[in-house]
């Protein structure tokens, strides 16, 4: 299984050395999870020598992103954008090896260069201001209660100046409840060459690609110094990985509901007893399902992105994973090359033509996926609005091999840990293990101004399940500071687990560490009636406006007799004067 | 001016520095010159007079005074608490009036019910048909063999199964299951919020829900299908109905009780609403029963049942029943009836259904079940739940906007809180005012009757002037004694009678079945003879005084007065009814006839064997026998029932029965007992 993960991904890297030349490149590798389901994993990879990034000469990658950067004196930048929950159980290993995923919502991180952790953190800040107006998410809530300062668990993965590294800080952020849609895809799109005009970048349609079962797009940037000598360049790579359901996407868009289908259509189980009366047990979907490109994304490819640029190479720019068996058909002049491997096939498509794939129905065996390295999940324990429990299973496959990752969860503020409870066990016995965690750095909260930090190394032994709880109390907010559907709860921001390679492995190998992420979590807070308040609110106002404006009123008008207001007497106010000036005469020489 | 017979609340004031710093603050004494303090103890905080006009007093303060200590203002309390309970108990009789009680409405805007169409049917029928043969098939059969059946229709739907093993330990009873679940993930969430919907393999009743099985499982595959829910779908069939749901609801918390219930192997997100699908007929149905009560008396949020009532009356032109009340017409005779029933069932607080587990975690839930014979199909039991799930899919927040306490007089009538809890507060009350009455009475050593008063206009009554602090004071002479209040016996007493409780709590909640039926009959027995025994063990060396006697009283009754108004607020029914049967203890004693208490051991025989002989028709174990009677159950089920619920569903009922009624019941039949 093993053999054939690692066959897969030293096919993805023959592909990305070979073209390593060019400027820009972009794959696209499709990939049946099970017979139901269809991997597509988007890859674009845009390169600008380190010069001309400096002087401002864009041509892969983008002026506004490249502006950004430098203005915000960051060096490497990774932006997740995910919906969707990764089913390890029946998906297997992640795409790049978690590498190119975000937890739930948006998550960002960045090293920023700076002299002081003030001013890199006033960096971050124009960062994330600027990222939020690029790519239309709220990244400017990123502030410092969601800012974290990673120590452990992230380790660059560009190339970096050893003199520079000391100036450089990393700063990582999370926004567990942001939704990803097609505000967010459409400048991701505008950043590629071929902005989703050519391409396999015309297939990225957002009504397919927010319906799918699992979704993430993500934004790397960072300096590549090749190991040869050669000049370095900054190398930006998108990525847009989805798990689309066969059967739901190849529904016509005008009419996308799942009606019962009609009786005669029913493929029923026939050796049933009953099944010639009024029962139909239903035939499980067991032989892969008929797709096209054009019935699962909408429309087929477009030609080649940047075919007609001079210092272009056509290039395989579309891999599809399924064993040589395997019925494809395609149109549009592209030419196919079946690897080695017999379970993968490549196809360089035409410079303008509509590319389409066509898989008939046809029972091969499916290719196995391999299995990740660690299941985790994560919930939390009790109920009530005072405290509560997080619970996290770590699960290691593996039957020979121990397996050693860094575990780093951000709380919110209001979420108070106590250090003291957290434990890791065997599922198996009941007793904490004390060896389970390897080493730890915690950072606690303050309220409202930063979250609490915990990192952790954890080994779990071959075959067997760690148990990891902590319990917390819940905060009492001030009641401005719930959102306006405070009843909904609080998103906690998923877990983010790199496992470390074994011990015995090289040190080359650490720069690919597996990245997985928990699922987020919705922390239910003690939530006033809120409607309260607002009664009393507007009740007060009504009556103060009532009042205020009777009092103003009689306090403004002047009321004149009916008789006064014809022709005004001056000699009447001259004597009311000088009765005044009496008065006050007479005041003063009293007092004297 | 206060009219002060309240000397007594002095209990309740705060201490003496912080007044005598405010007043010294405020320079009360200086601001008010011709007030002066009458009462030496407390300085004239409980009532002040006016001695400008020295020691004739001026008309109108002269009769409030004097009314103060009319013993007819005294002998009130007892007719003010009856017609505190009558009031109550008649408010209570007015509620089901279009006046008190209001028509349903949906609070929440989100869950729009109703507003969806529903394609549940068609070919979906014959999927119906197939998975109800598979579930008769294996009906009655090992459990492992209807599991494995039940994984594989969900296997076959291209669902994960799951499973988990409980065993819950009652009364010598073993309760055993596995229930089988599964997780339909929400195509574009994160497993952070869930629906349940569940089905269990025997309904309340214990038969088996056939077409409820099957019907959740062909949800769970047309569900499936759908690419628009927001939240996790929870399948869950569990193998009974009411120790199943509870170990999965206790191990979706983590907090079950481990080994005997196993932890789960998957999760999900928070619980937002749970759906029980009970259909255990084999044809048509003619109405939907909407159950709705939790553990404890707790309720789901109203518009969990109100959508419910609404996609099923409104959409699906179903007509809705609940609490068992097969025929409804909109009486009033049939509102109230729905409304005791009701009343009943949430004072009992046990599971009246698979959902009630899930209450106490916080997850409104409501059971559907199918009932009577008419010419509604499964196909549109399933449309209502698919409309129920499209609308909790709806939901942006938990449920939280409409109420949690609520009483149901019909499916689309209903009284808050507001309106109802005066009723039970009021029964409450009676008790706190009799508690209030006793302890006055407990501090007066002597009482001036009616013909005393007359006797005395003739001669002045003897006054003393007090000088204190500057301040002149005149006060008759009777009123400076003070009287000392023995409290120590009493409220060991009425303690120890609460911990008593202690032990019928344990005995019936740890005895074995077999052994119910004769433990009840011998406790039954026992309880009859104990307060005479008491009484006289009371009498044995020294006959307690009266003041002990009206302090031992005063306490029992406070803390049931205290107890109850804070029943209300959590279990209304429950308060009210142990309210209205302990009633009586209110009146036992008489503290206020002057010949009882001038003569407590002669007077009043006949009345304290007639006060005897209703406290004992009134007694806890009375009370039961009389409605298992009634309802035609057996005394032994009920234990049962009840040992089960003490161990896997956490009742308080028994508590608030043994704990608080019991011995407030026990306190009440010493001091009437005619051996004391």
């Amino acid at each position: 299984m093993r053999s054939v993960y690692i066959l897969f991904l030293s096919l993805i890297l023959i592909v990305s050395f070979t073209f390593a030349d060019s400027d820009y490149h972009e794959n696209l590798i499709l990939e049946p999870l099970t017979p139901a389901l269809l991997l597509a994993s988007f890859n674009f990879r845009s390169n600008a020598s380190q010069p001309s990034f400096e002087q401002q000469h864009f041509q892969y990658i983008p002026r506004s992103l490249g502006q950004i950067l430098q203005h915000a004196n960051t060096k490497e930048l990774h932006l997740r954008f995910s919906t969707g929950k990764w089913d390890a159980e029946s998906w297997g290993a992640r795409p790049w090896r978690g590498a190119k995923e975000g937890g739930t919502g948006v998550e960002l991180w960045a090293w920023v260069e700076a002299d002081s952790d003030e001013k890199a953190f006033a960096n971050w800040i124009t960062l994330n201001n600027a990222l939020s107006g690029l790519f239309c998410a709220s990244l400017n809530f990123i502030d410092s209660t969601r800012t974290t300062r990673p120590v452990m668990t992230f380790e660059p993965a560009g190339d970096h100046a050893n003199s520079s590294l000391s100036t450089l800080h990393l700063l990582h952020g999370t926004l567990p409840r942001e939704v990803v849609c097609t505000e967010n895809l459409t400048p991701f799109l505008k950043l590629l060459p071929c902005k989703g005009k050519a391409g396999i970048s015309t297939l990225l349609d957002g009504h397919k690609l927010f319906d799918a079962s699992w979704q993430t797009m993500s934004i790397d940037v960072r300096p590549v110094c090749p190991a040869h000598g050669s000049e370095c360049y900054i190398e930006m790579e998108q990525a847009v990985d989805m798990v689309l359901d066969i059967e739901r996407s190849k529904r016509p868009r005008d009419n996308p509901i799942p009606r019962p289908v009609p009786h005669e259509e029913l493929a029923c189980d026939k050796s049933k007893p009953y099944a010639d009366f009024d029962g139909c047990y239903p035939l499980d979907v067991s032989s892969d399902q008929s797709w096209s490109l054009s019935e699962v994304f909408g429309r087929p490819i477009r030609g080649s992105c940047l075919a007609t640029d001079a210092s272009h190479r056509a290039t395989e720019s579309v891999c599809l994973n399924v064993r040589h068996e395997r019925d494809v058909w395609t149109s549009g002049g592209a030419i196919e090359n079946k690897k080695a491997s017999g379970q993968s096939r490549c196809f360089t498509l035409h410079e303008t033509n509509l590319f389409e794939m066509n898989l008939p129905q046809q029972s091969t065996e499916t290719i196995i996926r391999p299995e990740p390295p660690v299941y985790a999940s994560r919930s939390f324990t009790g109920h009530g609005q005072e405290r509560g429990g997080v619970q996290t299973l770590l699960t290691n496959p593996s039957t020979t091999l121990p397996i050693e990752f860094m575990y780093f969860e951000t709380l919110p503020w209001f979420m108070k840990p106590y250090l003291h409870t957290l434990t890791a066990r065997l599922s198996t016995v009941a007793i904490p293990d004390p060896s389970i965690i390897k080493s730890m750095y915690y950072r606690p909260a303050l309220d409202r101004r930063r979250g609490t930090q915990l990192e952790c190394l954890i080994s779990v032994p071959p075959a067997s399940t760690v148990v990891l709880t902590y319990d917390f109390d819940k905060a009492i907010l001030r009641y401005t500071e719930y959102p306006p559907d405070a009843n909904r709860g609080f998103d906690v921001a998923p877990a983010v687990i790199r496992i470390l390679p074994p011990s015995g492995a090289e040190s080359a190998a650490t720069s690919e560490a597996d990245f997985l992420r928990t699922t987020s979590l919705l922390l239910s807070l003690p939530t006033p009636d809120f409607s309260m308040p607002y009664n009393v609110i507007i009740l007060t106002s009504t009556v103060m406006a009532l009042a205020f404006g009777m009092v103003f009123n009689l306090l403004v008008r002047r009321f004149v007799g009916a008789d006064e207001v014809e022709g005004y007497d001056l000699s009447k106010l001259r004597s009311k004067i000088g009765a005044r000036i009496i008065a006050l005469k007479d005041r003063l020489t009293r007092r004297r | 001016m206060p009219l002060d017979g309240l000397g007594y609340l002095k209990i309740l004031a705060p201490p003496e520095k912080v007044l005598r710093w405010i007043e010294g603050k405020l320079n009360l004494l200086g601001r008010l010159p011709h007030y002066v303090s009458i009462d030496q103890k407390t300085y004239g905080r409980y009532g002040v007079l006016p001695t400008t006009s020295g020691p004739s007093l001026p008309g109108a303060e002269a009769s409030l005074l004097l009314l103060r200590r009319d013993p007819r203002i005294l002998k009130a309390p007892p007719y003010v608490s009856l017609l505190l309970i009558l009031i109550g108990l008649t408010s209570l009789f007015l509620l089901p009036l279009d006046y008190y009680s209001r028509h349903t409405y949906i609070s929440e805007n989100a869950l729009l019910p109703g507003q969806v169409h529903t394609y549940f049917g068609g070919s979906e029928q014959n999927i119906f048909n197939a998975y109800k043969h598979e579930v008769q098939a294996v009906a009655g059969k090992e459990q492992h063999e209807i599991s494995n059946k039940l994984e594989e229709i969900f296997n076959s739907a291209g669902l994960k199964a799951a499973r988990q093993k409980y065993q819950f330990e009652a009364a010598g009873n073993r309760y055993t299951g596995e229930n089988v679940y599964s997780i339909l993930h929400a195509p574009r969430g994160d497993a952070t919020e869930a629906i349940v919907l569940i089905a269990a393999w025997t309904n309340m009743d214990g038969e088996l829900n056939q077409s409820g099985c099957a019907l959740v499982l062909t949800l769970a595959r047309y569900f499936k299908r759908w690419s628009l829910w927001s939240k996790d779908i929870i399948i869950l069939i569990t193998s009974d109905s009411k120790a199943g749901p509870q170990a999965w609801a206790d191990a979706y918390h983590n907090e079950h009780s481990v080994p005997a219930v196993e932890p789960l192997p998957m999760k999900s997100g928070a619980l937002q609403g749970v759906v029980v699908v009970d259909n255990a007929l084999n044809h048509r149905f003619e109405s939907l029963h909407i159950v709705y009560d939790g553990i404890n008396g707790q309720l789901p949020n109203l518009d969990l049942f109100n959508t419910a009532t609404a996609i099923a009356s409104g959409q699906m032109g179903i007509s809705v029943v609940l609490q068992r009340m097969w025929k409804h017409g909109d009486s009033y005779r049939e509102r109230l009836q729905t409304m005791l029933r009701g009343m009943v069932s949430q004072g009992l607080g046990h599971a009246s259904g698979p959902h009630s587990c899930f209450i106490p975690y916080h997850v409104d839930a409501i059971t559907l079940q199918a009932v009577g014979d008419g010419w509604q199909d499964e196909m549109a039991m399933g449309r209502c739940v698919e409309s129920t799930f499209r609308s909790l899919n709806n939901l942006l927040e938990k449920f939280h906007q409409s109420f949690f306490f609520y009483l149901l007089m019909q499916a689309n009538r209903f009284v808050s809180i507001g309106t109802y809890l005066p009723s039970a507060m009021l029964v409450a009350v009676n008790f706190s005012i009799m508690a209030i009455a006793l302890w006055i009475r407990s501090g007066r050593s002597t009482v001036p009757t009616i013909g005393s008063k007359k006797k005395n206009e003739e001669k002045e009554p003897e006054m003393e002037v007090i000088r204190q602090d500057g301040m002149v004071a005149i006060a008759p002479k009777h009123r400076l004694v003070i009287v000392e209040r023995e409290l120590f016996l009493p409220i060991t007493l009425v303690v120890a009678s609460h911990f008593l409780g202690v032990i019928p709590l344990y005995i019936f909640n740890h005895a074995s079945q077999s052994a119910f039926s004769r433990t009840f009959i011998i406790f039954a027995q026992a309880n009859m003879l104990l307060p005479s025994f008491l009484a006289a063990l009371l009498s044995y060396q020294s006959p307690l005084s009266t003041q002990q006697r009206l302090l031992l009283q005063c306490f029992s009754l406070l803390l049931l007065g205290m107890f109850l108004a804070t029943l209300a607020t959590l279990n209304f029914s429950l308060a009210f009814l142990i309210g209205l049967l302990a009633a009586p203890l209110s009146f036992v004693g008489q503290p206020y006839s002057t010949t009882s208490y001038e003569n407590p051991a002669s007077g009043g025989k006949v009345r304290k064997l007639l006060m005897t002989i209703v406290l004992q028709l009134l007694s806890p174990p009375a009370v039961m026998l009389a409605a298992c009677k009634a309802w035609d159950v057996r005394v032994e089920d009920v234990l049962v029932e009840a040992a089960f619920g003490w161990t896997a569903h956490g009742l308080w009922t028994q508590v608030v029965v043994w704990c608080i009624w019991w011995p407030a019941w026990t306190v009440g039949s010493v001091v009437c007992s005619p051996l004391l």
